[in-house]
C-alpha cells in the first residue's frame, strides 16, 4: 500500500521534473537564438569589426557562463577566449547552423551551443552555460530524493503500525483456531467484541464453535441414549431366554445372535465416538504401545497358530504414545482377528513396530487372500465387505474401526501397494517427552 | 457371626423392573437376601444406612448417575463391593467405571450365569484370608506366587507368564465358576468383548500342560466358562 503510494508520488515528481527541465532548455534556446539574432544584425550593419568588438565587450561584461569565439579564414581566433574553438564542435563545420542548438560537454559542464558559418569564411559560436540549468534541476532531484525517502519511512510506519494491530487481532482468531484444532471445543475470545469487521469475525467464528460443540455434544448424548434404549429391551429378552426349557440349543443360538448384534452395535457407537473425539487430546495418556502390541499378540498368537498360521512378531521396546490403552488393543485385536479369519493355513501373519523418526511405524502384513483390488478406497468404510467374503462371519466394521481409533491418535494409517497378501501400516505420532 | 449359614446382604440399585427381577432372582439364588431401590436418592441413603457386602448398581437412574454415586455411598462409610450393571457398556464406559472406583463392571444385556459368577467373585473377595505365605496349595497341585512356579505331584510345570496368571486368577477363584469376560478383563485386563474364543485357546494350552503332569484342575463349564477344581468333590 505505502509502496503503491510511493510509486504513484515517484511517477508525479518525474513528470514534473520532466516538464521543468523542458522548459528551462527551452528558455535558453530562446536565449541563445536572440544572441546569435544579435550578432547577425551587428554583422548587417558593420561586418566583421562590429561583431569582433561586440564579442569582447561581452567576454569582459559577462561572467563565465558564456562562450563566445569568431574565426577567421585560416582558423585563428579573431576574438574569444585564450582556448579557441572547443575541440567537440571544431567538425560541425557548415552543417552546424544555429538550428537545432547542440548540448557539448566542456571543462565539467554542459554548454548549449550553435555556430554561424558567416559569409566570407569566418565561423561564429555562441554557446551559453547549462550550468543554472543543470543547478536548478539538481537542486530538484535532491529535493525529490529526500522527499521520497521521507515518504517511504513514513509510509512503512504507518503501514508497520496498522499492520501489527491487524496481524494481532488476525493472531488471536487463530490463535483460538489452533487452540481448537487440538481439541479445546470450549477455547473462545476473552474480552469484549469490538465493532469493526474484525470484532463480526469473531462473533462469527464464536457462533460456529458453539454449534460445533453442541453438536459433539450431542453426539456424545446420542450414542449414550442408544446404548440404553436398545439395550434395556435386549436384557429383557436375554432374561426371557433363560425361561425357555427344553430347547438349550436354539436358546444358545439366539444368545449368541444378541451377543453378536450388540458387538455390531458397540462397534458403531466406538466409531462414531472416536470420530467425534478424532483430534481432541482429551482422555489420552501416555501408553507404552510396545507393551500393549506384546499383549494383545500374545493373546491371539496362539489362535493364529493353532490355525496353521505361521506367525511372527518384531516389537521395539518402550515405544510410547499419548492414547487409550483400551482402544489401542481393539485396534490391534481387530486386525489380529481379521488375519486370522481371512488366512488359510500355512500363511504368515506378522506383526511389527519401529521407531520412523518422530513417529512410530506399526505394520501388521499377512499372506493371505488380501484387499479385491476394487475395494481398496473404501475398505474402511462402515458395513463395507467383499462378496467373496459374505460367508465369512462378520459385520464390515472392524477395519472403519481401526481407522476411527487411528485417528483418534492423529495416526496415519496406509496401505503399501506391491506385496501379495494384506498389508496395513499405522504411523503413530510419537509421545512428546515435553508433554 | 458365625459364619455357617451366613446371609448376605445384597442392595439392588435398579428402576427397571423386569432387570431388577431378574438380579434378584440370580442373588436371592444363592442364598443372599436382596434390598431393592428404584432411583438413585434411595439407593444412597440404603446404602449408607445399612453395611450390604455387595450393591448392584445401575448407572442411568432417575437421579442420576451410579458412577457418579459412588464417592458418595464410600464417603457415607460404606466397605460394600460395588458392581455396576448398566447399559453402558462399551470399553470406554467400562474402565471409566473401573477408574472411579468399581469393584466390576457388567453391562447389559447380562447372562444370570455371568453375573453369578461376578456376584460370587465379589462375595468371595469379601471374606478372602490374606495368606502370609506365598504358596496356593490344593492337594498335589502347588502354586509359588513369588518363585512364580507351578508343581504337580512335586514335578515343575513350564508355564508362561501369562499362563501363570490364568492359573492364579483361577486358583484365587478355585471351586467357583470363571467366565471367559471375567478372564479377559482380569488376566489381560482388555474391557472390550473379541468375539472370537481366544481365550479358550490360552486356557486349553494351560489346561493342556496341566493334565499331562497328571492335574484334571481346570474343567470346563459348559456355556458358561471353566471350573478350576483341584480337589476331588469340590467341583460344582
Amino acid at each position: 500500500m505505502a509502496l503503491a503510494v510511493t510509486v504513484l508520488s515517484l511517477g508525479a515528481m518525474g513528470l514534473q521534473y520532466r516538464l521543468v527541465e523542458a522548459r528551462l532548455m527551452q528558455a535558453q534556446k530562446a536565449l541563445l537564438a536572440a544572441d546569435l539574432d544579435g550578432f547577425r544584425a551587428l554583422y548587417d550593419q558593420r561586418r566583421i569589426i562590429a561583431v569582433r568588438q561586440a564579442i569582447e565587450f561581452r567576454l569582459t561584461a559577462s561572467g563565465s557562463d558564456e562562450v563566445l569565439v569568431l574565426l577567421d579564414r585560416q582558423g585563428g581566433v579573431l576574438a574569444g577566449p585564450e582556448k579557441g574553438w572547443p575541440v567537440a564542435v571544431a567538425e560541425r563545420g557548415e552543417s552546424f547552423g544555429a538550428e537545432p542548438a547542440e548540448v557539448i560537454p566542456e571543462s565539467g559542464t554542459r554548454w548549449l551551443a550553435v555556430s554561424w558559418e558567416m559569409p566570407g569564411g569566418f565561423s561564429l559560436l555562441v554557446a551559453r552555460s547549462l550550468r543554472p540549468v543543470d543547478d536548478t534541476l539538481a537542486a530538484m532531484r535532491r529535493g525529490m530524493l529526500g522527499l521520497l525517502a521521507a515518504m517511504l519511512v513514513a509510509g512503512g510506519l504507518v503501514g508497520w503500525l496498522a499492520a501489527r494491530s491487524v496481524m494481532g487481532r488476525i493472531g488471536r482468531v487463530n490463535d483460538l483456531a489452533d487452540r481448537v484444532a487440538e481439541g479445546a471445543l470450549d477455547a473462545r475470545l476473552p474480552g469484549a467484541r469490538s465493532d469493526d469487521e474484525f470484532g463480526l469475525l469473531e462473533t462469527h467464528v464464536h457462533g460456529m464453535l458453539d454449534r460445533i460443540e453442541n453438536l459433539n455434544r450431542a453426539t456424545h448424548r446420542l450414542s449414550d441414549t442408544i446404548a440404553h434404549e436398545l439395550r434395556t429391551p435386549l436384557n429383557r429378552m436375554l432374561q426371557k431366554l433363560q425361561r425357555i426349557d427344553g430347547q438349550e440349543e436354539v436358546a444358545e443360538e439366539l444368545k449368541a445372535e444378541m451377543r453378536q448384534a450388540i458387538r455390531m452395535f458397540d462397534s458403531l457407537l466406538d466409531i462414531s465416538r472416536a470420530e467425534a473425539d478424532q483430534g481432541t487430546g482429551g482422555g489420552l495418556v501416555p501408553v507404552d504401545l510396545s507393551a500393549v502390541l506384546a499383549e494383545v499378540w500374545e493373546l491371539y498368537d496362539p489362535l493364529a497358530e493353532d490355525r496353521g498360521l505361521v506367525t511372527g512378531a518384531t516389537i521395539a521396546p518402550g515405544l510410547q504414545v499419548l492414547g487409550d490403552r483400551n482402544l489401542i488393543a481393539q485396534l490391534v485385536a481387530n486386525l489380529m482377528d481379521n488375519a486370522i479369519k481371512y488366512c488359510a493355513a500355512g500363511d504368515r501373519l506378522t506383526l511389527a513396530l519401529t521407531p520412523d523418526g518422530d513417529r512410530h511405524l506399526m505394520r501388521v502384513a499377512d499372506t493371505g487372500p488380501g484387499l479385491p483390488a476394487d475395494m481398496r478406497g473404501e475398505a474402511f468404510e462402515r458395513f463395507v465387505r467383499a462378496e467373496r467374503d459374505r460367508g465369512v462371519k462378520g459385520h464390515g466394521l472392524g477395519l472403519a474401526l481401526v481407522r476411527a481409533i487411528a485417528a483418534r491418535h492423529g495416526a496415519r494409517l496406509t496401505i503399501p501397494e506391491g506385496a501379495g497378501g494384506f498389508t496395513l501400516e499405522i504411523h503413530w505420532p510419537r509421545l512428546q517427552q515435553s508433554d | 457371626m458365625t459364619g455357617m449359614g451366613m446371609e448376605e446382604r445384597i442392595l439392588i440399585v435398579e428402576d427397571d423392573i423386569e432387570t431388577a427381577a431378574a438380579v434378584r432372582a440370580v442373588v436371592e439364588g444363592m442364598g443372599c437376601s436382596v434390598d431393592h431401590c428404584t432411583t438413585l436418592e434411595e439407593g444412597v441413603a440404603a446404602a449408607i444406612a445399612t453395611p450390604y457386602k455387595v450393591i448392584v448398581l445401575d448407572r442411568m437412574l432417575p437421579g442420576g448417575d451410579g458412577v457418579e454415586a459412588m464417592a458418595r455411598i464410600r464417603a457415607g462409610g460404606s466397605t460394600a463391593l460395588i458392581l455396576i450393571l448398566s447399559a453402558l457398556g462399551r470399553a470406554a464406559n467400562r474402565v471409566e467405571g473401573l477408574e472411579k472406583g468399581a469393584d466390576d463392571y457388567l453391562p447389559k444385556p447380562f447372562e444370570p450365569d455371568e453375573l453369578r459368577a461376578r456376584v460370587r467373585a465379589l462375595l468371595r473377595r469379601g471374606t478372602m484370608q490374606v495368606l502370609d505365605n506365598d504358596l496356593l496349595a490344593f492337594g498335589d497341585l502347588e502354586i509359588r506366587l513369588k518363585a512364580r512356579t507351578v508343581h504337580v505331584r512335586r514335578a515343575h510345570v513350564a508355564v508362561s507368564p501369562k499362563e501363570f496368571e490364568l492359573l492364579t486368577f483361577f486358583a484365587r477363584n478355585a471351586g467357583q465358576i470363571v467366565t471367559r469376560m471375567q478372564l479377559l478383563e482380569n488376566v489381560w485386563n482388555l474391557h472390550f468383548d473379541p468375539g472370537t474364543n481366544v481365550v479358550d485357546v490360552h486356557v486349553g494350552r494351560l489346561r493342556r500342560k496341566l493334565e499331562e503332569a497328571g492335574s484334571q484342575a481346570i474343567q470346563t463349564a459348559r456355556g458358561e466358562g471353566y471350573v478350576f477344581a483341584p480337589l476331588p468333590g469340590v467341583a460344582g
